[in-house]
């Protein structure tokens, strides 16, 4: 009887022991993945930025600080970045900093690239549009007409050797088509020189990732449905890329005709690029290259796009047509899946 | 022989009562951090926290940014939106209800973000 009663007393203690060890020696077995998070309002949108494992808030704290400092050298807006100095011409030819005249570089390589279906001088048909201040209006073809000499990427005389750049008279520099997906690329190479190896980082939509999900599987990131935006085309698996979506559903507003105009614009006429293709999502290692380049192949359509490509196979792609048909190309077969209203379309994969 | 059976008794019994009692408490530490919770921001910072599944019924409040724009949250069981805001393009209300973390509602003029951490969810991003 007093045996008994004496176990059960060390049963009750060893009990609270094993209470207490719970609560304070034994970390919940989450802490090691629990993510750190941060947000910020950058280059117009909002970012959210996700890092695992240690030195996590470390990696973002400098992903930011690399953020803003690009927003501060390259806005179009502000007034004392450098882009704006360009434009204003105030000092011809002006001298950028390294990171300026890096982005201002890759940017005109993808506008070479893509024949003009980029072009970082767009800007005054922006602006016309009323995109720029969501002041929107349908220009006349006369004013168009007057602004498309301006549109010209081979007049920035920009020397490599003294990083200074020069532009025509009343031609404007954005570097809006590339710096965001730029920014992310600066963002990773942060988060990872801490030793950080696996964060998700979402700069209003472009989605980039370092390494895996902290369990070693893919990350998930769905593809938007252009024809109703709350909702999902489909959903790529993907591991250390950066995935950005351009479409026509982003910015647009509906004209007094009734037309809807949408803020991707043909540098080749000056109006909204209507070329079949309602969004276009790329897939691939640089942030700046996806980035860059979901705009062009929206303007050039699929036939274009596909061949770019094949030429080029530095990224891959999804397409979606204003004929609710989805294409891929053939790198995501297997990664990729239809999802919502376009679960049961076929999948057309574009082969080399 | 008879203390030995006793002492192995209350070895079993002790073992199945310390994993009883980590069983336990790992499933209480659990339900801690279980659940969607709708944190809610101005200018970076986190103004409100709402445990989503615990709203029983539905009901509102108005936020004020630091240059007097508006904005209505509703909240109702699992979910939350932006009810009425006086910013000028309203693309936090339009956007509706969100009941999970994958999209969070973002009013840019005035600096309010409203995301959702801890819902089930299939997707980690959305592009």
């Amino acid at each position: 009887m007093k045996t008994t009663k004496s176990a059960w007393i060390i049963v009750a203690l060893l009990l609270l022991i094993s209470l207490f060890g719970c609560k304070s020696n034994d970390p919940p077995p989450v802490a090691e993945t629990e993510p750190q998070t941060a947000w910020l309002f950058a280059m117009d949108t909002v970012m959210q930025l996700t890092a695992y494992g240690d030195n996590a808030a470390e990696g973002l704290a400098s992903a930011q600080a690399a953020i803003l400092e690009l927003e501060s050298l390259v806005s179009v807006t502000g007034e004392n970045s450098e882009i704006f100095r360009v434009n204003s011409g105030s000092v011809a030819p002006f001298a950028v900093s390294g990171i300026t005249a890096e982005l201002l570089e890759t940017a005109l390589a993808f506008c070479a690239r893509t024949d003009g279906a980029m072009d970082v001088s767009i800007y005054p048909i922006v602006k016309a549009w009323g995109f720029t201040t969501d002041a929107y209006r349908v220009p006349s073809d006369a004013e168009i007409a007057a602004l498309l000499p301006l549109v010209d990427y081979t007049a920035v005389d920009y020397d490599a050797a003294a990083r200074t750049v020069r532009i025509p008279g009343g031609a404007q520099l954005d570097l809006g088509s590339i710096a965001k997906g730029y920014s992310g690329d600066l963002a990773i190479d942060a988060i990872k020189s801490v030793g950080v190896a696996s964060a998700l980082i979402s700069l209003g939509g472009n989605v980039q990732t370092l390494g895996a999900k902290p369990d070693g599987s893919a990350w998930r990131v769905a593809v938007q449905n252009p024809e109703a935006p709350e909702d999902y085309a489909g959903v790529v698996e993907v591991v250390n890329k950066a995935v950005i979506t351009s479409g026509g559903y982003e910015r647009y507003f509906v004209g007094d005709d009734g037309e809807v105009y949408w803020h991707i614009m043909n540098p080749a006429t000056g109006k909204p690029a209507k070329s079949g293709l309602i969004s276009v999502t790329i897939i691939g290692e640089s942030g700046a290259l996806c980035d860059a380049m979901s705009t062009p192949l929206f303007v050039m359509g699929l036939d274009a796009a596909a061949g770019h490509w094949r030429e080029y196979g530095d990224f891959e792609a999804v397409f979606i047509t204003e004929n609710h048909e989805l294409y891929i190309t053939e790198g995501l077969e297997g990664s990729f899946s239809p999802l919502g209203n376009y679960a049961d379309t076929n999948v057309t994969v574009i082969r080399r | 022989m008879k203390l030995l059976k006793s002492t192995k008794f209350w070895v079993a019994a002790i073992a199945v009562l310390l994993a009883a009692s980590a069983v336990a408490a790992s499933a209480l530490s659990r339900v801690s951090f279980k659940g969607a919770v709708a944190n809610v921001y101005l200018d970076g910072e986190l103004i409100r926290a709402i445990a989503l599944d615990g709203v029983t019924s539905g009901y509102s409040f108005e936020v004020e940014d630091d240059d007097g724009g508006h904005n209505t949250i509703t909240v109702e069981r699992g979910r939350i939106r932006v009810s009425d805001a006086d910013c000028p393009d309203l693309i936090c209300v339009k956007q509706g209800w969100i009941s999970n973390g994958v999209t969070p509602v973002v009013c840019l003029p005035h600096r309010l973000l409203i995301e959702i951490v801890g819902a089930a969810q299939s997707f980690d991003a959305a592009s």
